[in-house]
């Protein structure tokens, strides 16, 4: 077992001018000051300590495996990274093709597209798989800064939303 | 794979106009191993502890709701119950934990940390014993840190000693913070039957038996399920009401096992539970008293709401029970009075006494929650209060919990105003009888015999 903290009361024990720790400890900010204000080195075997990766326990290496074989609702889905694309607003010509346009210029691809007119305003559902370069993030920005409030409103959800909430 | 036009929408809906969100994404960390002889070198390694593992809590949290297009609202913390990490530092004010803590919490950015926890259901550790001393100074000065203590089990019985100085702590949590009406009492509960798993606060902490680290989710969603029930033909029976609540459940509830699997698998540690609690927000339609008015009772707190809660609670069991393998914590419908808009209207109309309140508890979720009471009650009622409701938890082999502010300054009828999540309350007076005898006999009530189960 590694040594898991170094605290200023080590550091101000301390009568050497360097101290060696393990890859793992964790230095706290107090032994990390009272350090530099006596001038003590803090090293590892490797070199100076730096901030270790968090270890979250022999649970998590553990739970890492098991993670992916959790089963998935509907196993294989048909998208790699798919995307529902919602808007909602006041008919008016163009708007179909402004929404394509935009998810074309991301690199995405229209799988789906369904649209009806119901009193004066429009909804409309595209199924979209994300191939391209565009991360979900920036793709779901893009569009949804598209609408405005006096014209269309634009949604973008993970398709893995619906998978799990409509599929078992 | 394709979905309906109907599905599609039906999510949007949820997520756009029914607020239904993910409450909470909480880290669990244990800090067994920041116990120290020396109390400065415990807190050095306690903050240090937090901060290493949350750093990327807050993050995560939203690169996860950015992804995937759902609102996680809340990121926070729960630790090791700090009376078992302060033990080896023999101190008799652990205030220093609280404020380590706090510090923790501000610079991770997460808006709780739970944990400055006592288990003393049978009786007092000399670390226990300073935690709850300590409970009034660390909650007074401190903004984040939230405090818990285990009164009763149904294994162990009512530690009636620790009721007395619990309430003891309640009212000078109250007067410490009495310019902003109490408030150190919203960061206080005790609990029968402490559920080690909690995401939600007050109660948050993470008990013997959990891992180093663990991930637990609370999901939330009571306009989701108002919103079907308004759907629903009001002239529909019972078992189509409760049909309907399950069905919702089951779908809030398999957001909360994406967030979940998804959140441990970026922060690289273990998904725990998911807890499916209808918890409201003084945001209007996010109400559990509305979802009790829709399914038949005129106000809540009227003949009928007890059987209504029963349904309610066990609908969204069931619901999230089917929709994932993890679900933990307390799980069902919270009745936090001045959090729920609907529950506050409750009270100002004069539907929803203390006492209907305490009979809730029995079959919701958790017990008296986020009550206001004047600020000249009695310790002794006080103590009334908190027994009857541990004993309800002890003998129903259930989770009970009073959250109790009494308002310095304040008279029955009286408003406060928290602001934020903990809403408006209306304070409630109790009986005028009180339990003085009861309280001096002291000691501890023996477990039910339904405790003896081996």
């Amino acid at each position: 077992m590694s040594r898991r903290f170094l605290t200023a009361e080590d550091v101000l024990r301390e009568s050497s001018s360097e101290i060696l720790v393990d890859e793992a400890t964790v230095v706290t900010p107090q032994a990390f000051e009272a350090a530099q204000a006596n001038g003590i080195r803090i090293r590892t075997q490797s070199g100076d300590w730096t901030e270790p990766a968090p270890d979250r326990g022999p649970d998590a290496s553990r739970a890492a495996a098991i993670l992916p074989h959790l089963p998935e609702p509907d196993e294989n889905p048909s998208l790699a990274t798919g995307a529902i694309v919602t808007a909602v607003g006041v008919n008016r010509a163009g708007v179909l093709a402004e929404l394509t346009a935009a998810i074309a210029a991301q690199g995405a691809n229209v799988h789906d597209v369904s649209q009806k007119v119901i009193e004066g305003y429009f909804h409309m559902i595209l199924t979209v798989e994300l191939d391209g370069p565009a991360s979900f993030d920036d793709f779901k920005t893009t569009l949804e800064c598209l609408g405005n409030p006096n014209d269309f409103a634009v949604r973008v959800m993970n398709e893995r939303v619906f998978r799990f909430m409509h599929r078992v | 794979m394709s979905f309906s036009d109907r599905e599609i929408l039906e999510t949007v809906r949820m997520v756009e106009l029914e607020t239904l969100d993910i409450r909470t994404t909480t880290l669990g960390i244990s800090l067994l191993d920041c116990a120290d002889p020396h109390l400065e070198s415990s807190c050095e390694k306690v903050y240090a502890k937090v901060v290493h593992h949350a750093k990327n809590l807050v993050e995560t949290a939203e690169s996860i709701s950015a992804d995937y297009g759902i609102p996680i609202v809340n990121k926070r913390i729960a630790v090791t119950p700090i009376a078992w990490v302060a033990a080896a530092s023999g101190a008799d004010d652990l205030t220093p934990f609280a404020r380590a803590m706090d510090a923790a919490a501000r610079e991770v950015g997460v808006d709780f940390i739970g944990g400055f926890t006592a288990y003393v259901d049978k009786g007092f550790t000399n670390s226990d014993h300073a935690l709850m001393e300590s409970i009034p100074s660390a909650l007074a000065e401190t903004e984040r840190v939230c405090a818990s203590i285990a009164l009763a089990s149904t294994r162990v019985g009512i530690n009636m000693e620790a009721v007395r100085m619990f309430a003891e702590k309640v009212k000078q949590a109250a007067e410490l913070t009495k310019d902003q009406g109490g408030l150190a009492c919203a960061k206080l509960v005790c609990f029968s039957n402490a559920v080690q798993d909690n995401p939600f606060v007050a109660g948050a902490h993470i008990g013997v038996g959990e891992p180093e680290t663990v991930l637990n989710v609370g999901v939330s969603g009571p306009g989701v399920v108002r919103s079907a029930l308004a759907r629903l033909d009001p002239d529909a029976d019972l078992l189509g009401v409760a049909e309907t609540i399950k069905r919702t459940a089951f779908k809030i509830t398999r957001m909360g096992e994406l967030v979940g699997r998804e959140a441990a698998r970026r922060l690289g540690t273990t998904f725990g539970i998911v807890d499916v609690s209808l918890a409201p927000t003084p945001a209007i339609g996010d109400s559990v008293a509305d979802i009790l008015e829709l399914i038949g009772v005129e106000r809540t707190g009227g003949h009928g709401t007890t059987v209504a809660l029963a349904l309610l609670t066990d609908a969204v069991k069931k619901g999230g029970a089917m929709a994932s393998s993890s679900v933990g914590g307390l799980s069902g419908a919270f009745i936090p009075v001045s959090e729920d808009e609907g529950m506050i209207r409750a009270v100002r109309e004069g539907a929803l006494s203390l006492d209907k309140l305490e009979a809730m508890t029995a079959v919701c979720s958790v017990g008296l929650d986020m009550v206001a009471v004047p600020g000249d009650t009695s310790v002794a009622t006080l103590v009334g209060i908190i027994a009857d409701e541990m004993a309800i938890g002890m003998i129903n082999n259930k989770t009970t919990a009073v959250r109790i502010i009494p308002v310095p300054g304040k008279g029955p009828g009286d408003t406060v105003e928290w602001g934020g999540l903990l809403g408006t309350a209306i304070v409630q007076k109790p009986t005028p009888f009180g339990c003085e005898r009861l309280m001096r006999r002291g000691g501890r009530i023996p477990a039910p015999l339904q405790g003896y189960r081996n």
